[in-house]
């Protein structure tokens, strides 16, 4: 087993997954000193009936709560300072965010003003600036969730902010809510979930306990996101994908972002696609490239995405190889079981290859790891061929 | 920009008083039992005198309190909290869960495992009421059923099974 000279790690989320899960939130409110919870959630997901699932878990509690179902998917500080009027007249103690990514950045970022003061926000933009804990946040995550919400990390406008006190008290993952979407939502969100996993499990922060949740997280995504692509109706694959979103995250908070994170990213936002997709894409070609760099964890990764038999039969000088190759079957059992919708190339994603280069520069120029423009770019031209 | 609007927490009053019911025949069977079965008798003896549990659901109720009486004699003693002073106070977190565990598709054992219980007392006095309740459930439902509820469904003779289930329900039924 691995074990750095040194390490932190630190994950303040309970989680309470499965079953009538939900029903057990006034209990964990009443265990946080919170009596009156304030929801958001956005319009689409209010649409789909997951706020009726969760006044009806309230329901015998004597709890009284109120619900913002307006929640946009690009929320800005003006929304945030109207929440906050909200929240503060109506007397609210606690945040529940239902939903993915916008919903609950919305709900991170107006719980540090609700803490404090709506001027704080923009003060706190940064890395480790919060200095005291929030007040009570859950996260009821949905399909369309990455991990993220479950993170250190919330944005909104150009504001970026980093803090383990905007890392969610409770998740409660109940099947009741993980609805599927459509095969490139689920597909995109996994793959993010992957690719942090895979980055914390083989980066040069592993460590002993980010560890067993990337382990987790892998081995929930490899086991099922092929099977719930073919069949949505598969109740236990979409609640172990939540579940790998959630354990993604919190491994995710205690490690620097990667290089197929970092470069993933970019390729999204210059070309307008889900960042899931180009991670997925990215990935097996960066481990290709991390094998003969120093400080990376490859070949234990072959565990976690095959299995303990596969691992165990496969010769140590062949681990790192059969890893990577699994990583690309992976895409090919993807793309067919998706037929066709989730792509193996950037080429085949419609990513012009003469963008390759300013991407390249872009992601590299962002990093804070110290991966060049020029090995950016040699892996963004593997990836735009594809395997 | 939306609005907020505000929810108060609605009743589920069929759901309730289906675990008020079963609570309350449960609690009669449990001092039946306590005159028939001799290892129920055996688990209270070992409690304190004038032990009492109170088996409830969060947040209010309903409530099932069982204990020793003065002469030692096991007595259900009601619903009502009020003026009873209670030893150990089983609490199963929500409504929901308590309809788990009373339409038996949960034994305690396994709503224990999934965190859907509270104890406010003594743990080994909470293990005493959980085998007090496996027991009594034992004698109260069918095979079938009762594999469910109980942790491990026991070997025991025909006739304490089948004559004991007779009286423990006669006993329940009148009362006694």
């Amino acid at each position: 087993m691995f074990s750095p000279d040194r390490y932190e790690f630190f994950c303040p989320v309970k989680t309470n997954s499965g079953s009538r899960a939900l029903e057990h939130l006034p209990f964990e409110l009443d265990t946080m000193n919170a009596t009156k919870p304030f929801v958001i959630t956005s319009q689409k997901d209010a649409r789909r009936g997951l706020v009726d699932v969760i006044i009806d878990a309230f329901k015998d509690s004597g709890v009284t709560i109120g619900i913002f179902d307006g929640a946009p998917a690009a929320p800005g500080m003006k929304l945030i300072k109207e929440l906050f009027t909200m929240y503060r007249d109506g007397g609210y103690d606690s945040l529940i965010a239902v939903g993915g990514g916008a919903v609950v950045d919305t709900a991170k970022i107006l719980n540090i003003a609700v803490s404090g003061a709506p001027e704080d926000i923009e003060r706190y933009a940064g890395s480790d600036l919060i200095t005291k804990p929030l007040k009570p946040l859950v996260l009821v995550p949905t399909l369309s969730g990455t991990g993220y919400e479950s993170s250190r990390y919330a944005c909104i406008d150009t504001l970026s902010f980093s803090s383990c006190f905007l890392m969610p008290h409770l998740v409660v993952i109940d099947p009741r809510m993980i609805v599927f979407e459509d095969v490139e939502t689920t597909a995109a969100a996994s793959l993010v979930t992957l690719t942090h996993a895979v980055e914390v499990y083989t980066g040069p922060e592993k460590n002993p306990l980010s560890d067993s949740y990337a382990y987790a997280a892998i081995r929930f995504v490899m086991e099922n996101l092929v099977s719930v692509i073919r069949d949505p109706r598969d109740g236990k694959g979409r609640l172990a994908l939540v579940n790998a979103h959630n354990a993604a995250g919190c491994a995710f908070s205690n490690s620097t972002p990667g290089m197929a994170h970092r470069l993933g990213k970019a390729v999204g936002d210059a070309c307008q696609l889900s960042w899931g997709l180009c991670m997925g894409i990215l990935l097996p070609h960066i481990l290709e490239r991390q094998t003969s760099e120093d400080g990376y964890h490859i070949p234990g990764l072959l565990l976690p995405l095959a299995g303990f038999d596969v691992y165990a039969e496969t010769p140590e000088h062949m681990k790192v190889q059969k890893a990577i190759g699994i990583l690309y079957d992976f895409q090919r059992d993807l793309f067919e079981a998706s037929r066709g919708a989730i792509v193996r190339s950037l080429k085949d994603a419609e990513v012009p290859e003469e963008m390759l280069r300013d991407i390249a520069r872009k992601a590299a120029g962002r990093s804070s790891t110290g991966f060049d423009a020029d090995v950016s770019l040699m892996v963004l031209e593997q990836a735009w061929k594809g395997k | 920009m939306g609005t907020i609007r505000e929810v108060k927490s609605g009743k589920k009053s069929l759901k309730k008083d289906y675990v008020a019911i079963m609570m309350w025949f449960m609690g009669r069977a449990i001092q039946a039992a306590a005159s028939v079965d001799r290892d129920v008798r055996k688990e209270f003896a070992e409690l304190p005198d004038r032990f009492t549990f109170d088996l409830c659901v969060m947040p209010d109720g309903p409530h099932m309190i069982v204990g020793k009486d003065r002469k030692g004699y096991v007595r259900y003693m009601g619903w009502d909290t009020e003026g009873k002073r209670t030893n150990l106070r089983i609490k199963i977190k929500n409504l929901e869960a308590a309809i788990l565990m009373f339409t038996f598709q949960e034994s305690t054992a396994l709503a224990t495992a999934r965190n859907r219980l509270v104890v406010d007392g003594e743990v080994p006095h909470a293990c005493a009421a959980v085998r007090i309740l496996d027991i009594v459930e034992v004698y109260l439902l069918p095979k079938i059923i009762a594999k469910l509820a109980v942790k491990r469904y026991p070997l025991w003779s025909p006739g304490r099974k089948y004559i004991g289930r007779v009286f423990v329900y006669l006993r329940t039924v009148l009362g006694l």
